[in-house]
């Protein structure tokens, strides 16, 4: 335990000394989301309505915000580059000698990181903040706050095993950055990052629902806005644990056959 | 005569080069192709989620915007195939290391070498659904234009992609005083992306800031205007002269960062 304490620290460290290049990052996460709310803003007057799609315009102001902080930390770690480049690279080979499971180690990584980007966004975002203040809407109540920082804890959880996965795929195909991009286009739509996915046409809502990613940004954000009743936040919780679940098994099997077809050219 | 024709030449060879370099993960290069045309219809999705609630962006309808939509992604295609991630990533790595030296040297342009001399071709490959996209909106807007308003378009992508060229140049030419330009560069990307949406609904400040400050109307809205007739020759012209200003000045500060140029290598 105390070892992955060190990697935590030590991948801040990494972090803070390119904090800037960092900042610049969460920076154009923060221009996307205020894009986003301007055009949201644009729409509700040109369109002369109080409520579009069930969202009041303070309801889809603090959604997008919402949902723009949690792709700061979540979906900006998105790839998970370190897994495959460490085997591909073979760099994995002076990890495997190491007192330490690499595995844990790319875990402890991955929250490190999620850690050093959350408090980024929020730097980022407190500005955007208090600049749209009078439309933030508050959490709906203190149970749904606990719900959502649940909720959250699962999502950085189900996003770093679906990546991981991808990631360890490296163990059979040279390169896996396409399919981690793949991945990820369709996340940051299907996880309602740039509109609620009760937006979508019907079927294509459907697909979406039937995706882990709605776990990512949608739901967060329908429990911080009370857009979802309190009964069925368990149920979707529970779904989402299914998933986590599911994926840590697949992800133990990957690594498992991977790890013993492993080869690293060296001199 | 002779000199444009070695250009050609050159980019013919850039062009193999590029496959070549691109090609050796196949499975990987058409994974990323793939991911680019999703990215686009999902977006498109987005436009289409947002016409179920309302009628009208603005001023603008559906097909509207869907032009909209399809010029803003071929003139960001263009920008991408070419100079952009030669100009806004590799060009301030190769001041940091010096590696420009070895460009300097070539018997060619240095700023064209710069500009293109790693073509991206996903995005080139991923271009063609894009443009088979424009095809398909301008048969829902029923090729409803002159020829002088087609050529009023293409005219003003054009001047698009200058606007672009400069404005990344600015940001690039600055990493031979600073290290963090390629930072800017990513925000510049984001904000840029403004641009797939009618800037004319934006009222107030921010409405000043998109027309005049950083006229990003000039990437997709100013040509979408002038095919759909509804942009004045003044504000056309005005949005040449801007494109004008943006490169004399882009020009102006590359020339001085090349005098200020040291060389890292030793």
């Amino acid at each position: 335990m105390r070892k992955l304490w060190f990697v935590f620290k030590l991948t801040w460290l990494e972090r803070l000394a390119y904090r800037v290049n960092f900042f610049m990052e969460i920076l154009s996460g923060v221009m996307s989301s205020l894009i986003l709310v301007l055009l949201w803003m644009a729409i509700y007057r040109s369109a002369g309505r109080e409520v579009i799609g069930g969202f009041s315009i303070e309801e889809m102001v603090t959604y997008l915000l919402g949902g723009g902080l949690i792709n700061s930390f979540i979906l900006t770690t998105a790839e998970n580059p370190e897994t495959s480049q460490s085997i591909q690279d073979g760099s994995l080979s002076n990890m495997l000698v190491k007192p330490m499971n690499p595995y844990w180690i790319w875990f402890v990584r991955d929250l490190s990181m999620k850690s050093f980007y959350l408090v980024l966004g929020f730097l980022g975002y407190t500005v955007v903040f208090f600049f749209f203040r009078q439309y933030l809407t508050p959490v709906a109540s203190a149970v749904h706050l606990g719900y959502l920082v649940l909720s959250l804890v699962f999502a950085a959880l189900l996003q770093f095993f679906l990546f991981e996965f991808m990631s360890l795929l490296a163990f059979w195909v040279e390169n896996t950055y396409g399919i981690r991009f793949v991945m990820r286009v369709v996340m940051e739509v299907a996880g309602g990052a740039i509109i609620p996915l009760s937006f979508f046409p019907g079927v294509l809502q459907q697909v979406f629902l039937a995706l882990p990613f709605p776990f990512l940004i949608y739901l967060p954000m329908r429990i911080y806005l009370g857009k979802i009743p309190l009964e069925s936040i368990s149920w979707e919780l529970v779904k989402e644990a299914l998933w986590i679940g599911g994926l840590v098994v697949l992800n133990r099997m990957v690594w498992k056959r991977g790890i013993r077809q492993y080869v690293a050219m060296g001199d | 005569m002779i000199g444009l024709g070695r250009y050609f030449k050159l980019i013919r060879m850039l062009f193999k080069f590029a496959l070549m370099r691109q090609m050796a993960y196949r499975a990987h290069f058409f994974l990323m192709i793939t991911g680019k045309v999703v990215r686009m219809a999902l977006l498109l999705f987005f436009f289409q989620a947002i016409f179920l609630k309302v009628d009208r962006l603005g001023a603008w309808n559906y097909d509207q915007v869907l032009l909209l939509f399809a010029t803003f992604h071929l003139v960001d295609y263009l920008m991408s195939i070419t100079f952009q991630r030669n100009l806004a990533f590799r060009l301030p790595q190769r001041i940091q290391t010096g590696e420009l030296d070895t460009r300097m040297v070539l018997p060619v342009n240095l700023l064209f070498m710069v500009s293109l001399e790693e073509l991206d071709l996903m995005d080139f490959f991923s271009s063609i659904p894009a443009v088979a996209f424009l095809v398909y909106v301008l048969d829902r807007i029923g090729f409803a234009f002159s020829w002088g308003q087609a050529l009023a378009y293409l005219t003003l992508m054009a001047n698009a992609i200058l606007f672009l060229f400069s404005v990344v140049l600015i940001i690039s030419a600055t990493s031979f005083w600073t290290v963090q330009s390629h930072g800017v560069s990513r925000v510049f990307d984001n904000l840029m992306k403004i641009g797939r949406y009618p800037l004319d609904i934006f009222e107030g400040f921010w409405k000043v800031v998109f027309a005049y400050l950083l006229p990003l109307v000039l990437i997709a809205q100013v040509p979408s205007q002038a095919l759909l007739a509804n942009l004045t020759p003044g504000f056309a012209a005005f949005g040449c002269l801007v494109t004008l200003g943006f490169l004399v000045f882009a020009l102006f500060l590359w020339k001085r960062g090349l005098e200020n140029y040291m060389s890292a290598s030793s």
